[in-house]
């Protein structure tokens, strides 16, 4: 019915976007390849000569091993508290009504934390990880996101509660389990799906985090990745070639984990204000 | 709601008094407040402190406050976040509503473009400003061959003041309008056809359709989108502290790279807490309004299903 040629305008369109959205990509991962030679060869969209040295140099000698072991310490111990802190409460405030107007405003409460900017937190954060000795810890770090996480987590696993029908539990109740049986047994299983989405989603704000872990961190003890990748850009002169690699290793999980849940993306990022 | 009531009527009264939804609740509240209330309080005190060298000295009362507000460049700052936000997110908001238009009905497309479409806004803002870094790079860039290929003068995007702004700009203008985009895409293909369709067979031409009828009608969803956007726009810092740290000069200097700055360079920690607080008590406002605005939306999309 529609003509060819208006589609073929928009389809050209459509990838010339996606090429502007993808290019930046292909440049940094290309940089991150070349020899130092190379990269002042001007314009290459390919390695003139392949080399993993700048990912060498990054693990040899700017402690990648020891970001990249924080973040996923500090990342997988924060998302498990949260993730069962944010679900319980989430499965109370569905379930039940609860007194004292708790039901909206502890969703309420939670989406402000949530929406809060880091950077209004950091100073405050900072002097009361300083006043109980756990600036420059894992463990600080752990606590900060655990309790972030976990607006994020009950804002979003009330939305996916909610569509689990209340019948299918309440027949488990009928049965004589008790309602944290219930919630285990019948519950959990068919929020699976929604509890995945949630942890993938905090997985990738905490890992991507840098303001908090670069104010409350100083050494490669307790700092993260994104800390270790904005290490490499000192004032005077920049390695392009390890801040490419910084970038990619950087970049390379969080891909994959977002590529998973593509599909929930939308409804992730604006707290699922848009399904 | 109406259903939780239901459920709870048939329980019987030991399920409705029983402690169990307190103490499901109570450990969440513990940590939120614990990472949000608390330090709050830290701040607000720190805020009356005197600091010298990083060092508590004193009581100061309001002289914080009043020596941010008689700060020229706190207000430099908050100029150009102001210009930078409403810059970035009016023109996110103006592409991704147009391109969610233009892709509405080419729903199999639409989805296979989502995958390299959401790339930017998953990765770290760090990492973006690294790819950035290396596209405006004077010496190993794209951009400045790019400019003399077209016979323009190169721009040594950073190095200058309304480049660099520029330049960040269409950092977040790449990184943030696929989120536009796909939320406006939803928007679109929830609408309803038959009053549009009306519209049309009434002789209504296409601008007339989009600003009478499609535009009021996706009203909640635009105002979710743009305010969520500005909410965290305001908030930007990991890209401009990878790409210029606010220079050249004071030109990129957001208010959170001001206060950034005026606490953990210059160890000035009072001035910094009463310059966030004044920002939080003004972001506050931005906050209800969006929490309004997502309960409404979140409303309607159910009311639909």
């Amino acid at each position: 019915m529609r003509s060819a040629a208006p589609r073929i305008g928009l389809y050209s369109l459509l990838v010339g976007i996606l090429l502007l959205t993808l290019f930046p990509f292909w440049w940094m991962i290309v940089t991150s390849l070349k020899r130092p030679v190379d990269i002042f060869a001007g314009v290459a969209l390919w390695p003139q000569e392949t080399t993993l040295d700048n990912y060498r140099v990054l693990f040899e000698q700017h402690h990648f091993r020891a970001f990249l072991v924080n973040s996923i310490t500090i990342v997988a111990v924060s998302v498990g508290i949260s993730l069962v802190l944010g679900t319980l409460a989430a499965y109370a405030l569905t379930r039940f009504r609860l007194r004292l107007g708790l039901n909206d405003s502890a969703l309420v409460g939670s989406l402000l934390v949530r929406m809060l900017p880091a950077i209004l937190l950091v100073i405050p954060l900072y002097i009361v990880l300083s006043k109980y000795q756990l600036l420059d810890t894992r463990l600080g770090l752990i606590l900060v996101y655990a309790g972030l996480n976990t607006s994020f987590v009950v804002w979003l696993m009330q939305s996916f509660l909610d569509e689990i029908p209340r019948e299918i539990e309440e027949a488990a109740l009928v049965d004589g389990d008790s309602r944290l049986s219930a919630l285990r047994r019948v519950v959990l299983p068919l929020a699976a799906p929604g509890i995945a989405a949630t942890a993938i989603f905090s997985v990738i704000t905490t890992y991507n985090d840098f303001l908090l872990a670069l104010t409350l961190t100083s050494t490669p003890d307790a700092q993260t990745v994104p800390v270790g990748v904005s290490t490499l850009i000192g004032k005077i002169q920049i390695e392009w070639g390890p801040m490419a690699a910084a970038g990619v290793v950087g970049a390379l999980p969080i891909v994959i984990f977002a590529l998973i849940v593509q599909r929930h993306f939308v409804r992730g990022l604006t707290l699922g204000a848009v399904k | 709601m109406a259903q939780a009531v239901a459920t709870e009527a048939r329980l019987g009264w030991r399920e409705r008094i029983s402690a169990t939804p307190y103490f499901l609740l109570a450990p969440a509240i513990v940590a939120l407040a614990a990472v949000s209330v608390y330090p709050l309080f830290y701040g607000i005190r720190a805020s009356l402190e005197q600091y010298r060298y990083g060092r508590e000295v004193g009581f100061a009362g309001l002289d914080n406050y009043r020596a941010v507000y008689h700060d020229e460049t706190f207000w430099e700052a908050l100029r150009v976040t102001l210009k930078f936000v409403v810059l970035a997110v009016t023109i996110e908001t103006v592409l991704g509503l147009l391109l969610a238009l233009l892709v509405a009905r080419e729903l199999r497309f639409a989805g296979s473009i989502r995958v390299g479409l959401i790339l930017p806004m998953t990765i770290a803002p760090v990492v973006v400003g690294v790819i950035w870094r290396l596209l405006y790079a004077s010496d190993i860039g794209v951009v400045n061959p790019l400019f003399s290929a077209l016979g323009l003068e190169e721009p040594d995007v950073l190095a200058h003041t309304t480049s660099a702004f520029v330049g960040l700009v269409v950092v977040d203008v790449w990184e943030w309008t696929p989120l536009l985009f796909l939320i406006l895409l939803a928007g679109v293909q929830g609408l309803p056809q038959e009053p549009l369709e009306a519209a049309r067979v009434d002789g209504a031409g296409t601008m007339r359709v989009f600003f009478d009828h499609m535009l009021p009608l996706l009203r909640p969803v635009l105002l979710v989108a743009i305010v969520l956007r500005t909410i965290d726009a305001i908030g930007t810092f990991d890209q401009v502290f990878v790409l210029t740290r606010g220079g050249p000069g004071t030109a990129t200097q957001l208010i959170s790279i001001y206060g950034y700055n005026t606490a953990f360079r210059f160890s000035q920690y009072g001035q910094a807490a009463a310059m966030l607080l004044s920002l939080l008590a003004f972001m506050s406002i931005l906050m209800v309004v969006a929490i309004r605005l997502m309960r409404r939306a979140a409303f309607g999309v159910e009311s639909e299903a």
